[in-house]
């Protein structure tokens, strides 16, 4: 009996320990230095029904645009610190400005900025899982339109 | 106390062997002398032997078999299986084990839980919320439509431009827009 009440003890102990653990780690999730972020510029169309190759990995995604034809235009990747901004040329005149907020709960807040010239055209700001990603489209171009794939992964 | 008091007492366990040597020497040295403590050993060995010989004949009359048969048979029944289960959740919901299982299982689901601090996106993909979750939207005047897909969980941020400006072709692009 002693020895099953050291035993128990023990135990509790260990629950106790546990909880402090999971209390410190939540309060401490570690922020990331920067953020990679990617940008690939894709010209959606009904022209044709190509689909170029390099855009296979997003088929899933794309596909719900119904749009007939889908070719890659421009893919750009580039580490933006936090708090920083990075802007990525966009065909057509337009440059996409992309600022890493914060990073809670595996995710990541983008504030992102499309501007057409000088002229602003989208203020968003968007929380997306951690290497997940978003579709920013609508801009025509050259008889088509832009479709703008915006991911991010934390480093 | 006198040397017969403490002789008639010890006589019982000196009958029954359970003094030392010194003292068993003392005992008899002192009956042999005593007549009194002499009678006392006669009486007390003679009880002793009228009891033996009267559980020796009531033990004979008892019947042993049956019950070694009973035992026998209890040995070879097979169990039921409801009593197997009963056994069983009897030894499950035994102290200890409760005991044990509480705070094994609190710490289980405690680590569980904080695991998704040390490895964040541990868990299946498709539990979770990856929808992208949209903070603040302005278009500077255009339309604009969010539309989230379930099957990829993609969320999509979709601008109906202006017309002015652009070809024709363009404007036909732009105008039918996605189908969803």
């Amino acid at each position: 009996m002693k020895r099953l009440k050291k035993l128990l003890s023990l135990v509790l102990l260990f629950s106790l320990a546990s909880v402090a653990a999971a209390a410190s780690g939540g309060a401490a999730e570690k922020t990331p230095q920067s953020v990679q972020v990617r940008i690939r510029t894709i010209l959606a169309g009904n022209k044709s029904d190509e689909f170029d190759a390099k855009l296979k990995d997003m088929e899933a995604q794309l596909k719900p645009l119904k749009y007939r034809s889908y070719r890659s235009l421009k893919d750009d990747g580039q580490s933006v610190p936090w708090q920083g901004t990075r802007t990525f040329e966009i065909p057509g005149g337009r440059s996409l400005t992309v600022a890493p907020q914060e990073f809670q709960n595996n995710r990541v807040a983008l504030k992102v900025r499309l501007t057409e010239g000088e002229k602003p055209v989208l203020d968003t700001t968007v929380r997306i899982t951690n290497k997940g990603s978003f579709i920013l489209g609508g801009p025509p171009h050259e008889g088509g339109t832009l479709v703008l794939s915006i991911s991010a992964a934390a480093q | 106390m006198t040397s017969c008091e403490n002789t008639r007492e010890s006589i019982g366990r000196w009958l029954d062997g359970e003094l030392s040597a010194a003292e068993s020497e003392a005992v008899r040295g002192h009956v042999s002398a005593c007549a009194v403590c002499d009678e006392t050993r006669r009486q007390l060995e003679k009880i002793g032997a009228t009891l033996k010989s009267v559980l020796a004949t009531e033990a004979a009359r008892v019947e042993l078999t049956p019950f070694w048969r009973e035992v026998q048979s209890r040995i070879n029944r097979k169990r039921a299986w409801y009593e197997d289960l009963l056994d069983w959740s009897r030894g499950l919901l035994a102290a200890p084990r409760v005991a044990w299982a509480v705070p094994t299982v609190i710490a289980l689901l405690l680590g569980l839980f904080s695991l998704d601090s040390y490895w964040p996106g541990w868990r299946i993909r498709g539990s979770r919320n990856s929808f992208a979750a949209v903070d603040s939207i302005d278009a500077h005047g255009r339309s604009v439509a969010l539309l989230r897909e379930n099957e990829t969980k993609t969320t999509v941020i979709w601008l109906y431009e202006d017309q002015e400006g652009e070809n024709e072709t363009a404007e036909e692009a732009s105008k039918s827009g996605p189908a969803f």
